[in-house]
């Protein structure tokens, strides 16, 4: 195994990854519940960056396995953040996934980032002064002024190409992690077994349960529950949701819609709080993309709310462009975080727990037999 | 100067009565100086009294300090101020004024004899009821002393070897002081020393020099929740545990935990607590041999069924003798798991504690314990701040007492020097090495106003008692009630005035109170008595108060014989009276019957040379020929090479700004320049002879011979770097060693920034041909690898170590080291980094990581190897010349590992610098300052007045045979060429001669002569048998009934 004297300094291009005075004890690993003799984390992991092994780190399936509870840094005797640690590592393998270098580029460089999300907002409203309809003044007609049929047409295609780059991306990682490993051999097999625990993973992130601040599992899971349940409403049932009926109080439509919104708006400015008071441990450092992701959904699910209550109170110009900006936050978002950025873990985190299992497994048979 | 010259003081102040302020009182004392020891506490002794053993020996801790508490109390020129704190000091290097307030101790020092009375029958903190018969509800005192783990009363001494040793009434908690009531010890002390009187006093001391040794506070796990902030009773701290193995501590040395009072299992050691965290990035630089110390005796106690896991980061066993006791305590079945332990949680039933930590190879392991002691690290005094604030000196960023590298003494204000743990932590030898060398400085400081103050005892004329008979005086001592409590000291008396020659017998209750003093004085006059024996206490405090008693009646102090009726006696046989009584008797009489035989011995003056050699043109041979010369004294430094400044020429840079040459370059000139400073390069001893006070040297300087006179010696010959044979050195050039790569960075102007440089530390070095670890090394890869980085920030480098030993301060550069991306990684020993050569010269190092369970490869540009510090080759010849011994790994053995860490045990001979063993340039400077000290006690006196009681050579029955040459630990016998006439026939032969000045009358030379020819005086053959005969006489029939004694001799 051959040694890189770089590779720290390129991990820090990606955010903190402080190793003030790491003597190596293994106090985080310790108190990290997460971590299992199978996959220790987060010494080893730090140890892969600082002696400079990158084969191992590309490699490593532990960056994702830690929910950042912030018990590490804790306890760390030498105020070492092994949490943040963790963090950045993530944003690296992110990076190390994508083939475009996007991602690479987004969370190294601010200018990249909010350029990107600018000029894809950009183009989104230049799309609605090509495309969108008449706007209808005495009454609000939304389906009027942006066809449902066609911004349903525009979000299938920009499902299918941005499953097309993070696919693309979670192979890299399934290259990396799993196929060039050749420490444990794995029956395909395990691959079809195993993937009821990406199912459940990705449904439940139970994982995070097992920190000792479970109390960040349910906010988490909550956003998570109302991110998806909007991206469904929105991808698959569109036409259901962007309609200028409204519906009584007790339809689906409405309480799902209200659901996914409120519990985005409240976690979402939950987080942003905790960040902007540096309320605990993990939040004593903050990215550009700790930011920007809940930030732009905040905005997203707040201006999807705005839209809401302005065709209410039938306003229909207020509506209209309420609208509009609400496609030019939550377009960039999608575009810029699903596959090269923050958002992307929704994908990766649970595929780390399905590999890991897969070869918990693989090492469990090869032993027994 | 020559107007501050009148105004400076012949004395000093010292804070702190720890082991540090009592070597500095001592040196300064027996070279002139008056102190004032201020402590602040009841007693001397700091925590060295509390400690059980001592590393790296197993050396009784109390064994080895007692003497020098008993001495520090019988010292003419020093002054003890027990509980006493500094108020201010005005004034200026030579003459400061220095106020200090002495807190009541509402007992008369001058009346209490110690005996212990009091304690007995105060009421405070005891379980008992009180005497109205209800319950007491005052809480139980912890005793300080044992670190809470007993109890102790209001009145206490604070241990039994405590100087002083008198009773300490606590006012927070005596009732009398608090409420008007009780009183009890008043009325039970029979000296009448209690005095509820007593206010606190403020006066003023005039002082040249203060020398603060306020030593250290132990970390408290008050804060420490993850440990459980020292509410889970099994978990103790080393201190307590130390107390815990203590035989004098609260289990009386059992080996038990806390809670139950049940002998543990297994004992888990949590090192670091406290430090090398990030609040306080040093290390505490003993804990990880005070644990090892603690873990092999409580091995000792309890033998293999003991289980011990030490759990540490890095064993640091840097010192002396340090990596052979670890290596001794591994192969004693002592596990070393090497770990950083988060938190303990404690089994609320059984009490045990549970640990998890990450092994070496990454795996969670739990583990419970019976009892868990964590090694709490060093803290600076409480106290700093205001002894900063008071004396005007600085402190660092932890409070501890900020010196420079080449001045490890000097706070920043001048006049005022620091020494031991309040400066750095650090042990016991450190500890004393510093506290000399800040005695040399006020030395140096004082010199022309050396002997001002201090007192020279004047007695009347001897009394010649030639031919008279025995007339015996004997003096019995109740001692409280320490021994009249026991035996019937009246039935001892009127015993031991019928034995032959005894014309007077008498008891008091204290026979060492100034009264009963007097009286002894008063009964030689009257009864014209010739020898005089006390039955009281052990000769070990008290014989030299007799002693000094019998000269100022104008007895020859030989004349006298001490009896031990008390330790001996009624403390061995507190419940049998009168088996207790009959063997007093017999004490006594042993005591009388050697007293008869006692001949008046006499005190020789040896003149002493008042120059000095110091062999050895280093760092260390410069500052003690520079310390010893700026104290008056002439000195010959002796170099072999043509160039002072030994070793240290090839330092280039050390850790911090310091610049060596810059140092050496000045100390040259300095040392050059002096005036009492003869220096002889390119010269070599030729040939040593003498003894203290009187060595004679030759030197050959180029074929020119010198000789010259010397009364006390140093050896400073320093020691090299070892040139290793491992790793391609030597074959490929891109291996160096740390030294020539400090060379190679600081000089070749041409070097390339390289891609990454690999050290390798403990090359050769603990292993089995050198086991002791070279204890700079790690600390210069780390000033090398900073060095790296400072040049060429983007070189990799890697340090490949087995534990890094940057005790200290010197912890601070590791992290920097870390923080600036240096990469340290462990290497197991049993798997050494291997030098793989490609053809085409490239190098790659290649070793196993046991975290990351893979072989790691580096291409390196440079492998830089850590050699040890290795001993001169020419150390044998010097040693056999100068009749100093060796340690095992051929550097020079000093007397005492703990206490004389300069000293020979050869009197005026003195060792400093790395040829004692490798250490830093501070270190050596202070070493050298501490043979200074050392040497300038024996050089400021004009003669050495030896002892009275030395061994003797019958030269008529001496066979000249050497058998006393070999046994004499002091070397004060040697053979000398004689002329004999026998019979008419005159021959030349061989003589035993014992210099008077050497011998310290151990006697090992008489019991060992095959002619008996050798006398050990005051312990001669017929006064041993007869002390035997009378022993064997025994008391013959005593029976005690209704208090007559009937005796039959």
């Amino acid at each position: 195994m051959k040694v890189d004297p770089k590779l720290l300094s390129d991990v820090r291009k990606y955010g903190e990854f402080d190793v003030t005075g790491c003597f190596n004890c293994g106090s985080c690993t310790v108190k990290c519940n997460l971590s299992k003799d199978s996959s220790t984390f987060p010494r080893q992991s730090m140890r892969h960056v600082v002696m400079g092994l990158k084969d191992q780190l590309n490699s490593s399936l532990e960056p994702w396995l830690c929910y950042y509870c912030g018990d590490c840094s804790k306890t760390c005797p030498r105020q070492t953040e092994p949490g943040e640690a963790m963090m950045t590592l993530r944003r690296y393998l992110t990076s190390k996934y994508d083939w475009t270098g996007l991602a690479s580029k987004f969370y190294q460089s601010a200018a990249w980032e909010i350029g990107a999300i600018f000029i894809v907002a950009a183009f989104v409203l230049a799309l609605g002064v090509m495309f969108t309809g008449p706007m209808v003044t005495d009454r609000v007609e939304l389906n009027t002024f942006a066809p449902v049929e066609k911004v349903h047409l525009f979000d299938m295609g920009m499902f299918v190409v941005l499953s097309f780059f993070i696919i693309s991306n979670a192979f890299n990682m399934f290259h990396l992690t799993m196929y060039k490993d050749k420490s444990v051999k794995i029956p395909i097999s395990l691959y079809i077994t195993q993937l009821k625990e990406l199912m459940v993973q990705f449904a439940t992130q139970k994982k995070f349960r097992e920190c000792t601040t479970s109390s960040r599992w349910i906010k988490h899971w909550l956003i998570v529950a109302g991110y998806v349940t909007m991206f469904i409403l929105v991808v698959v049932f569109l036409g259901w949701f962007q309609t200028d009926n409204i519906y009584p109080i007790y339809h689906p439509q409405r309480w799902l819609g209200y659901f996914a919104t409120i519990v985005l708006v409240v976690f979402t400015a939950e987080i942003i709080y905790g960040r902007i008071i540096k309320r605990d441990q993990i939040h004593r450092f903050s990215h550009l993309s700790d930011w920007l992701f809940p930030i732009l959904l905040l905005l997203t699910a707040v201006t999807g709310i705005a839209v809401h209550a302005f065709r209410y109170m039938e306003l229909p110009l207020p509506t209209y462009y309420t609208y509009a900006i609400h496609m030019a936050i939550a377009v960039p978002m999608l575009v810029v975080e699903v596959p090269f950025g923050k958002w992307s873990h929704l994908l990766y985190r649970p595929l780390a727990v399905y590999f890991q299992s897969i070869k918990d497994k693989a090492i469990l048979l090869q032993k027994g037999g | 100067m020559e107007s501050n010259k009148n105004n400076k003081i012949g004395a000093a102040v010292v804070l702190g009565g720890g082991i540090a302020g009592m070597q500095a009182s001592l040196d300064l004392a027996s070279s002139g100086i008056k102190v004032y020891l201020v402590e602040t506490k009841p007693s001397i002794g700091g925590v060295m009294a509390q400690l059980d053993k001592t590393f790296p020996t197993n050396d009784c801790a109390m064994c080895t300090m007692a003497p020098r508490l008993v001495e520090i109390s019988r010292h003419k020129n020093i002054d003890l101020i027990s509980l006493a704190e500094v108020e201010s000091v005005k004034g200026e290097a030579g003459n400061f004024t220095v106020t200090v307030k002495k807190r009541p101790r509402y007992v008369n020092e001058d009346k209490c004899t110690g005996c212990g009375s009091c304690l007995a029958v105060c009421p405070v903190g005891k379980a008992k009821a009180a005497a109205d018969g209800k319950e007491n509800k005052i809480k139980p005192i912890p005793d300080e002393y044992n670190e809470g783990l007993s109890t102790r009363p209001a009145v206490s001494i604070p241990f039994p070897q405590a100087i002083p040793n008198k009773a300490f009434i606590d006012s927070r908690y005596c009732l009398y002081l608090n409420s008007g009531k009780c009183g009890n010890c008043k009325k039970a002390c029979k000296a009448d020393a209690i005095d509820f009187e007593q206010k606190e006093k403020i006066f003023e001391l005039n002082a040249g020099a203060i020398i603060a040794t306020p030593g250290y506070e132990l970390f408290d796990i008050g804060s420490k929740p993850e440990y459980g902030q020292g509410k889970f009773e099994n978990v103790v701290t080393a201190i307590k545990f130390e107390r815990i193995l203590s035989a004098s501590g609260p289990y009386q040395g059992k080996v038990l935990r806390p809670s139950d009072k049940k002998v543990p299992k297994n004992i888990g050691f949590i090192q670091c607590v406290g430090s090398r965290d990030h609040e306080r990035d040093y290390c505490s630089a003993v804990c990880c041999m005070y644990a090892t110390k603690e873990a092999l005796i409580a091995k000792e106690h309890l033998g293999d069924q003991l289980e011990i896991d030490i759990l540490y980061m890095d064993i640091r066993a840097y010192g002396k003798g340090f990596e052979e006791y670890y290596q001794r305590a591994q192969k004693l079945g002592v596990n070393y798991i090497r770990s950083r332990v988060p938190s303990i949680e404690e089994d609320p039933k059984t009490k045990n504690l549970i640990i998890n930590y990450l092994s070496d190879n990454d795996k969670k392991v739990s583990k419970e314990y019976d009892m868990i002691v964590l090694s709490t690290g060093l803290l600076a005094p409480k106290s700093a701040k205001q002894i900063s604030g008071t004396l005007g000196i600085s402190l660092n960023e932890y409070n501890f007492c900020n010196t420079g590298s080449f001045s490890p003494v000097n706070s920043s204000r001048d006049g005022i020097f620091v020494a031991g743990p309040f400066t750095e932590p650090k042990d016991v030898p450190e500890t004393v090495t510093q506290a000399s060398g800040a005695a040399a400085k006020a030395l140096s400081l004082l010199s022309d106003v050396r002997g001002t103050l201090v007192k020279e005892k004047e007695y009347p004329p001897e009394k010649d008692i030639t031919g008279q008979d025995a007339r015996i005086g004997v003096f019995i001592c109740h001692c409280g009630k320490n021994i009249g409590g026991v035996a019937n000291v009246p039935e001892i008396v009127k015993y031991a005035s019928t034995l032959p020659s005894v014309v007077h017998a008498e008891d008091n209750l204290y026979m060492c109170s100034s009264d009963a003093i007097d009286k002894i004085k008063q009964k030689i006059e009257e009864h014209h008595l010739n020898r005089v024996v006390v039955a009281s206490c052990t000769p070990r405090t008290h014989e030299p108060l007799f002693k000094n008693t019998i000269r100022e009646a104008g007895l020859n102090e030989y004349l006298f014989e001490m009896a031990n009726i008390r330790e001996h006696c009624t403390w061995a046989h507190m419940h049998e009276p009168e088996a207790a009584t009959k063997k007093a008797m017999g004490l006594v009489q042993m005591a009388v019957a050697k007293s008869r035989l006692l001949e008046p011995l006499y005190r020789q003056f040896v003149p002493i040379n008042q120059d000095c050699l110091v062999i050895g043109g280093g760092i260390a041979g410069m500052v003690a020929a520079m310390e010893v010369a700026n104290q008056g004294f002439l000195v010959h430094l002796v170099e072999k090479e043509e160039k002072l400044g030994g070793g240290a020429r090839k330092l280039h840079y050390l850790l911090g700004n310091d610049k060596p040459q810059e140092y050496l370059n000045d100390l040259i000139k300095s040392v050059s320049s002096h005036e009492k400073i003869m220096v002889h390069t390119g010269a070599n001893i030729e040939s040593f002879s003498g003894s203290i006070g009187k060595f004679k040297t030759i030197i050959n300087s180029a074929g020119t011979k010198q000789e010259f006179e010397h009364g006390a010696t140093i050896v400073a010959t320093g020691a090299i770097e070892h040139k290793p044979s491992e790793y391609m050195y030597g074959k490929n050039k891109k291996v160096m060693t740390q030294l020539e790569f400090e060379e190679k960075l600081s000089t070749d102007a041409q070097l390339k920034p390289p891609e990454c440089v690999v050290m390798i530390q403990c090359v050769e070095s603990r292993n089995d041909e050198r086991p002791y670890c070279s204890r700079i090394c790690c600390g210069t890869a780390v000033k090398n690898a900073l060095k790296i980085k400072e040049k060429f920030p983007d070189t990799g480098v890697y340090v490949l170590y087995r534990d890094m030993r940057t005790f200290g301060f010197m912890e601070s550069y590791y992290t920097k080291a870390r923080q600036k991306g240096i990469v340290f990684a462990i290497y197991n020993n049993e798997k050494k980094p291997e030098l793989i050569e490609s053809n085409n010269g490239n190098l790659t190092v290649k070793y196993f990581d046991s975290t990351l369970q893979e072989n790691i490869e580096i291409d390196s540009d440079y492998v830089v190897l850590s050699t040890p510090v290795t001993p001169r080759p020419e150390n044998k010849e010097l040693a056999s010349m100068l009749k100093v011994p060796l340690d095992q790994n051929k550097f020079f053995l000093e007397a005492h590992i703990k206490l004389k860490p300069v000293d020979f045990a050869t009197d005026g001979i003195f060792l400093c610098g790395i040829a004692h063993y490798p250490k830093s340039i501070k270190d050596s400077i202070a070493q050298a300052g501490a043979v200074a000290a050392r040497a300038g006690a024996i050089l400021s006196k004009k003669f050495i007045e030896t002892e009275g009681a030395i061994s003797v050579v019958n030269e008529a029955k001496c066979i000249g045979c050497g058998t006393c040459v070999t046994v004499c630990p002091y070397n004060a016998p040697a053979l000398e060429e004689v002329t004999v006439t026998v019979e008419e026939v005159t021959y030349k032969t061989k003589k035993s001669k014992i210099n008077p000045a050497a011998c310290k009358g151990c006697g090992s030379c008489a019991a060992a002569c095959p002619a008996g020819a050798i006398t050990a005086s005051h312990f001669s053959s017929k006064e041993i048998r007869e002390v035997i005969d009378a022993f064997d006489r025994g008391v013959r029939s005593v029976s005690i009934e209704k208090g007559v004694v009937e005796v039959t001799v």
